[in-house]
């Protein structure tokens, strides 16, 4: 089909940048608490992993993508509560008289894909993968660091 | 199917191509088809695709239908030169009676070679718009699928799904073991993949309880004595980053956080430096390469914290007074 696509850019920063922001973002974590060790693990886990994430949406680009924006609006609020907002609203609901529009099967599959990806929830389907594919670039280079701390770190 | 097919109108196209009405309409088609004679066996004889198939079809689409009985068939074989079809299999399925299913959706005088190939084009919907891959000069009439009207939603809907289809491709080369054909399964694999991913971020934060806490500890400790900055390649901007820093760091350790954080900056310990560096692929960064530079210069048990710029690649070191090791 002769329909200009510009190629989709999910070009991702390289891992020092991801290592600095996390590092930051962990000290940011131990000057808010200084020398004090919360009681419980659990708590300190979920602040790690919310440093993780954050530092993460950070690092890849704070606005520039869909889903680190909301990753970085909902560690933002107080309460952790999730909002969704009305699904594709752009489409059209008359729409959806042609069956073979959607593909039902692709269908739900981007449903579960739109609860795992942040921001998934508003987005359209062709978005929604673009968004993923960065997000697992992302996610994959996060954990790479995150690897190469834990075993730097660990005593021989 | 022994009778001549081409009763003798004043068309000026060869006798051996097929066309459809330019203005279509549906009972009128039906009529003129059923009423015309059956395809002709010279049809099934023609094996070589005659040269004048490119003015055949500007024929077709010029041609002006005063006579709805002629008929006129374009030969397929060049369309698809690597093809191994056989071309009287082409014919013979085109004349197994497909051709009316295609039709009475057709909002125009569609590209007959999109019909002809029933077995090939009917899944794929790029070839409705075919027209555009050899015929150029008009404007193409799309061919309807079955089933599907030609309005601009239907456009619309192919792009979209082409869209979605380009982008799957793409994902299909992160996520590993992507070499499903099925949409589904391959959908099955990028989902499990991101919840494996964020499945080990949450693993990897609990281990990281010990390193958090040394962290902090750490930086705390050893900065508190650092005066001196000893490494050869600081400029002189940077040489008061440092002093600034010092300063800052001997009244609060927040306070010195914040000022270099922002200016971009952040301070760890050269152990973790030396971690991420070695661990990091091989990189042109000029950033890890001073870092690797400065590990190695500097012992890796004295209490050195290196500030690496997050920006730029000026590597600052600031060092213990009581562990001076210049190069």
């Amino acid at each position: 089909m002769a329909f200009a696509e510009n190629h989709i850019n999910t070009d991702v920063p390289e891992k020092d940048v991801f290592a600095l922001h996390f590092l930051q973002t962990l000290s940011n974590l131990s000057t808010q608490n200084p020398f004090s060790s919360p009681d419980k693990k659990s708590d300190r886990v979920k602040k790690i992993k919310k440093a993780a994430y954050v530092s993460m949406a950070r690092a890849a680009g704070c606005t520039d993508r869909l889903w680190s924006r909301a990753l970085l609006q909902r560690a933002a609020k107080r309460n952790n509560k999730i909002v969704r907002f009305p699904r594709r609203r752009k489409r059209v609901t008359w729409l959806r008289r042609r069956s073979n529009r959607r593909d039902p099967v692709e269908e739900a599959a981007a449903e579960r894909l739109r609860n795992l990806v942040p921001g998934g929830g508003e987005m359209k389907t062709s978005k929604l993968m673009e968004e993923t594919a960065h997000y697992i670039k992302c996610l994959s280079m996060q954990v790479k660091v995150m690897q190469c701390l834990v075993d730097g770190l660990s005593p021989k | 199917m022994n009778s001549s097919l081409l009763t003798p109108s004043s068309s000026s196209s060869s006798p051996h191509h097929l066309q459809s009405p330019a203005t279509f309409d549906h009972d009128d088609f039906l009529q003129n088809f059923f009423s015309s004679a059956p395809w002709p066996s010279s049809v099934l004889e023609d094996d070589a695709p005659p040269p004048t198939s490119d003015t055949a079809v500007a024929s077709f689409h010029h041609h002006d239908v005063d006579s709805r009985n002629q008929i006129t068939m374009i030969p397929l074989s060049h369309h698809n030169p690597n093809d191994a079809v056989d071309v009287n299999a082409l014919y013979s399925g085109f004349s197994a009676g497909s051709l009316p299913f295609h039709f009475p959706q057709g909002s125009g005088g569609g590209v007959m070679k999109q019909s002809h190939t029933p077995t090939q084009s009917q899944a794929t919907a790029s070839t409705t718009t075919g027209g555009t891959a050899t015929t150029p000069q008009t404007k193409p009439k799309v061919r309807a699928r079955r089933g599907q009207a030609t309005d601009p939603h239907s456009i619309a809907e192919r792009l979209r799904r082409e869209r979605i289809a380009e982008r799957m491709k793409s994902l299909q080369e992160l996520v590993p073991n992507g070499n499903k054909t099925d949409k589904a399964s391959m959908l099955d694999e990028i989902i499990d993949y991101v919840k494996f991913l964020q499945l080990q971020v949450k693993v990897l934060s609990m281990s990281r309880l010990g390193g958090a806490a040394s962290v902090s500890s750490q930086i705390s400790e050893d900065a508190c004595g650092s005066q001196e900055n000893t490494s050869g390649e600081n400029q002189t901007a940077a040489k008061m980053t440092e002093h600034q820093v010092a300063k800052l760091m001997e009244e609060d350790m927040g306070s010195a956080m914040q000022y270099l954080q922002g200016k971009g900056l952040c301070l760890m310990p050269i152990s973790l430096a030396t971690t991420i560096s070695t661990a990091t692929c091989p990189s042109r960064n000029p950033l890890v390469s001073a870092v690797k530079e400065a590990g190695v210069l500097l012992s890796p048990n004295t209490a050195t914290t290196p500030v690496v710029d997050v920006k730029g690649a000026s590597v600052i070191t600031v060092k213990d007074a009581s562990s001076v090791s210049k190069p």
